[in-house]
């Protein structure tokens, strides 16, 4: 109890939560209207890559579905919005859950293979949940399992302590916050331990009493329940969504930028999250052609993977170190 | 008539396209390590340029040579200068590097030509023949019968030649092949020229046969690496066959009106069925790389 | 679009279409027509296009720019020009969101027009309603462009035309069983797909949707599907890209005998005519929403003058194009309504919302808004066949019949637009 009180009042937790408090202090109130819904869209993905990064960084695992898995957590968001009368936070939950579940399927494939081989198993999860989302779309307040009505989409509600756009930008933020937090717990903890064994060797952690098959659907859950998350946030701030927002390119960008942002704590994921939805809305912003954002996103991915494999959240950090090793030298 | 006929050979022929592309992945990821996600947007860049070289008026085989062209520059520009420094890197890093590149080719092409409706046209298409009921023209049958063509021929070539030789070297053990002195550099840029010419083949008979629209040529590569995982990214002729029952299967579920909106999801269902039934015998409880 | 060799290929389809005369059109007429450049304090008015794969959408926004381009050299309005500015949205919802919150919160536009996208119509309608804004939209493709209070669109898009090709194919083609091949997209193919069935009904024949994935490869099958159904009519209620995919497949089975074909305006498209080929000439007949290219009244003549003069080389010459120019044209007559030193968003949407009787040689009907919650003033267009390289008008403006427009007969009744 005791451990698990001074884990959360950790530095890294506190930094964590003054860089959130912070951030949902100035940020609505320094940006215009547009800023605010990049940011908002920046901050949900980046839980996603949070996820990402967790499966990526624990267990070397490659996981190519986390977009889908984020319409998975939409669809569950926008069907209980419209089907029940639940409040945001429980539908979150649930959206969070449902997209868990999911998760917990695509580990079935990373019991017996790895590398390669289940990167492709998730890529063609991916593909054929864009084809479903294809083909039943999201729910808009119609009858049915799917609940899609030839109509204009009905009331989407948003918590009851963010109506307004500022409002929400805050609220996802604190999430953020809160999903940082319970991954930093789960890395320093017992799980972590094990993550760190079985990423070493398997047969080693199955030696040393490590449940292996708990412990790699444990870090899959954890990272659907993030996408989970990170979907019924996006359905909250767009009010509908569009089953082109969830194709199979999607969750390789979002894998990919993962990787430049640097998969080892919660700074790489908001990098993620910056490049995946704030660099293209700068690039709109500023009136380049859209094509031309394509062309210098592509090279600096592929400049990223080639020169900074701890991405540029590792390249930040080596920045800090060396100022202060400079100081220390100068003292 | 016949409609499980009419069907099926309209299958066989999306699916050789679909196993033409997987062919290139397979070449590509024996000899180099490389599942190459690029690979869409080489054929889409290929046919775009074989549509542009025919808008200028050039002769029919120029053209078309041109779109193969296109895709060994692109793809083994890509070889010589970034891959090797990614040479030692995880396979499933490697392939997401090529995305990379994807975007590159993607957006340059998006930039160059507009979303101008447009449609290529080959001089095979007005002559064909009529089989169940189905006329398939002499472009289908291309696109078949290069399938074949092109698996029997690499097979030989990695099989009779001194390249295919040191392609099999490297695809078992790199660092070894390295040691023992084979030109790494020389046999695979030769890999990722194959692979590319093959992707602007694919890219030319698609522009053709499907659509002639870059980010659907683009993102074509989904299905091929289906058909190549059918083949355990290794086999030619089982993602030859591969490719082929992909397209079948998606052709014939057409007919069934409650399923017919899912049937894109067949390349993506058979190749997890595939990777399933490879491992099926596997019962240990460690994961193995692949 | 920019390369040398799709200029000049635009160039000789556009020579090619406008060859009756326009294309030594007179001086463009605009606003007041003064000749002097407005200078005073600009009035901010924006628009959204969808300009990415898989289509290009801008249109509505190109016309609508060029047109307010010439009503600055012209006065402006009453002296002060307009400032128009034009989003994008890459046919992205949460770019779609994001760019309507920059050009309604940040830069507090009073006014959109020529707004050209899938995407940001579903997204933003609400945003709108709350906002108090109008969006004269011009480049509509689903339904909640024309299911919502605040969105007037000034092209039809597919329902009407869709069905007025269907009139057209019944009554003079003799269709027992049409096939409406569309994009299995809720608000866009299943939407106008199911007024086709209901239309069909009412005259009591058939009809078949055949939805398919936009991401699907195989358009061979859905060729195929109508053949197996047994249809003797093909509708092609697609983009023009998917729809030319389907033609080839169709002339590569022989199906140019074996069917009739009809589409909504989509392929009434400049670029289309190079791409079909000789094969389809006199066999493939498209409805069409505004006035043909080459047509030689007063507003289209002028919509060409004013292209060519204040118009960019690579934006597009198309019926988007053309509404564009006409939805910036009737906000422009509105604005000038005004009193210069009081224009503010509350009070233009309420003069927008005023438009009544507004009429020109590009629309068949009356123009009008009105105060209502869904507005779709345009749904009588013309048929063309395509013919010896171009397309050429079969039938003058019709309207159409379907259910789907009660509301709307209520409404131009109730503004005195009809008996």
């Amino acid at each position: 109890m005791a451990k698990a009180f001074q884990l959360l009042f950790s530095r890294y937790t506190l930094v964590i939560l003054a860089c959130a408090s912070a951030s949902m202090l100035a940020l609505p109130l320094v940006l215009g209207a547009i800023w605010v819904k990049v940011l908002t869209s920046v901050t949900i993905f980046a839980i996603a890559a949070a996820g990402t990064s967790l499966v990526y960084a624990q267990l070397r695992l490659v996981n190519l579905a986390q977009v889908a898995l984020v319409g998975v957590g939409g669809w569950i968001m926008l069907r209980l919005n419209h089907g029940t009368a639940f409040p945001f936070e429980v539908s979150l939950l649930l959206s969070g859950a449902g997209a868990g579940l999911v998760g917990m399927l695509l580990a079935i494939p990373a019991m017996r293979m790895r590398g390669l081989y289940l990167a492709l198993v998730t890529l063609m999860a991916a593909g054929a949940f864009q084809i479903i989302f294809t083909a039943f779309q999201f729910p808009n307040g119609g009858d049915g399992f799917w609940g899609v009505a030839l109509q204009s989409p009905g009331e989407m509600r948003r918590p009851l302590l963010a109506p307004g756009d500022e409002a929400y930008l805050r609220y996802t933020i604190a999430v953020a916050a809160i999903c940082f937090i319970i991954v930093h717990l789960h890395q320093e903890t017992r799980s972590g331990r094990a993550w760190a064994m079985i990423r070493q060797s398997e047969a080693n952690a199955m030696a040393a009493g490590v449940d292996v098959t708990v412990y790699k659907v444990r870090a899959f859950v954890l990272a659907g329940f993030l996408a989970g998350i990170a979907g019924g946030l996006l359905a909250g701030a767009l009010k509908i969504l569009d089953s082109r927002s969830f194709a199979a390119g999607e969750s390789v960008l979002l894998f990919a930028v993962s990787v430049v942002g640097g998969v080892y704590g919660w700074l790489g994921a908001v990098i993620a999250g910056l490049l995946y939805r704030g660099v293209p809305a700068l690039f709109n912003n500023l009136g380049q052609d859209a094509d031309l954002s394509l062309i210098i996103f592509g090279a600096a991915l592929l400049h990223a993977i080639i020169t900074a494999e701890r991405g540029l959240a590792g390249q930040i950090a080596d920045a800090f170190d060396g100022l202060r090793r400079k100081r220390e030298e100068t003292q | 008539m016949n409609i499980y006929g009419i069907f099926a050979v309209s299958g066989l022929a999306v699916g050789s396209l679909y196993a033409l592309g997987g062919i290139g992945l397979v070449v590509l990821r024996r000899a180099t390590g490389f599942l190459n996600f690029a690979y869409g947007a080489i054929a889409a860049a290929a046919a775009m340029t074989a549509w542009q070289m025919l808008e200028w008026g050039f002769w029919g085989p120029i053209a078309w040579l041109s779109s193969i062209l296109t895709g060994v520059v692109l793809s083994a520009s890509y070889g010589r200068v970034i891959a090797p420094g990614l040479a030692w890197r995880d396979p499933a890093v490697k392939a997401v590097a090529t995305l990379g590149y994807a975007l590159i080719i993607l957006g340059l092409i998006s930039f160059l030509w507009d979303d101008a409706a447009r449609k290529l046209v080959l001089p095979t298409d007005s002559v064909g023949l009529t089989l169940f009921n189905v006329r398939i023209t002499v472009t289908r049958l291309i696109a078949f019968l290069s399938c074949i063509a092109i698996v029997v021929a690499t097979v030989l070539y990695l099989d009779r030649t001194r390249t295919g030789l040191h392609m099999r070297a490297l695809a078992d053990r790199r660092d070894h092949a390295a040691l023992i002195g084979i030109p790494i550099s020389r046999v695979e840029t030769t890999a990722w020229s194959i692979s590319g010419g093959i992707a602007g083949f694919t890219g030319l008979l698609f522009g053709d046969l499907v659509r002639l629209d870059p980010t659907v040529i683009t993102f074509m590569v989904i299905p091929a690496i289906a058909a190549a995982v059918c083949g355990r990214l290794e086999s030619l002729w089982l993602t030859f066959l591969g490719g082929l029952g992909i397209g079948v299967v998606e052709a014939m579920l057409t007919m069934f009106k409650p399923v017919a909106p899912l049937r894109s999801m067949t390349p993506f269902i058979i190749a997890a069925l595939a990777i399933l039934w490879m491992q099926r015998k596997q019962k240990l409880t460690f994961a193995t790389g692949a | 679009m920019k390369t040398l060799a799709i200029k000049l290929l635009a160039g000789a389809a556009l020579a090619a279409l406008f060859s009756s005369g326009t294309a030594n059109a007179a001086e463009p007429v605009c606003g007041m027509n003064n000749g002097e450049k407005a200078a005073g304090e600009p009035i901010l008015v924006g628009g959204i296009n969808g300009n990415a794969p898989p289509g290009d959408f801008s249109g509505g926004t190109d016309g609508a720019a060029a047109y307010f381009k010439c009503v600055n050299d012209n006065g402006g309005v009453n002296g002060r020009p307009v400032e128009y500015i034009v989003e994008n949205d890459q046919w992205n919802p949460e770019l779609a969101a994001q760019v309507a919150a920059k050009l309604i919160k940040d830069d507090g536009v009073v006014a959109l027009v020529g707004n050209g996208s899938v995407v940001s119509m579903a997204v933003n309608a609400k945003l709108y309603e709350e906002e108090n804004i109008m969006a004269m939209a011009s480049a509509c493709a689903i339904s909640d462009c024309y299911e919502n209070a605040n969105i007037v669109s000034s092209n039809q898009g597919p329902l009407p035309s869709g069905i007025g090709s269907l009139k057209y194919a019944v009554e003079e083609l003799g269709t027992e069983h049409a096939a409406c091949i569309g994009f299995n997209i809720p608000n866009n193919g299943g939407w106008a797909c199911e007024w086709m069935g209901k239309y069909m009904a009412s005259k009591g024949k058939k009809s078949t949707a055949f939805l398919m994935d936009p991401a699907a490869v195989d358009l061979n099958s859905v060729y195929l599907q109508a053949l197996a159904e047994g249809v003797d009519t093909i509708l092609l209620m697609l983009p023009a890209g998917p729809a030319l995919g389907v033609l080839k497949v169709a002339e590569e089975q022989g199906g140019r005998d074996q069917f009739k074909w009809v589409s909504p305006t989509p392929l009434y498209d400049p670029s289309v005519p190079a791409a079909l080929g000789d094969y389809w000439d006199g066999r493939l007949y498209v409805n069409i929403e505004l006035a043909p290219f080459d047509s030689e009244g007063e507003d289209n003549r002028n919509w060409a003058a004013v292209m060519d003069k204040y118009g960019q080389d690579d934006d597009r010459r198309d019926t988007f194009s053309q509404s564009g120019f006409l939805s910036a044209k009737f906000l422009t007559e509105a604005l000038l309504e005004m009193d210069p030193a009081d224009i503010d968003r509350e009070k233009v949407t309420e003069a927008i919302k005023s438009i009544s009787g507004k009429t020109s040689d590009l629309l068949c009907g009356p123009y009008y808004v009105g105060d209502f919650d869904r507005h779709m003033p345009n749904h009588a267009g013309r048929m063309v066949v395509f013919k010896g390289g171009k397309f050429e008008i079969v039938r003058e403006c019709y309207d159409i019949d379907s259910s789907y427009l009660d509301d709307i007969r209520e409404q131009e009744a109730s503004l005195g637009l009809t008996e």
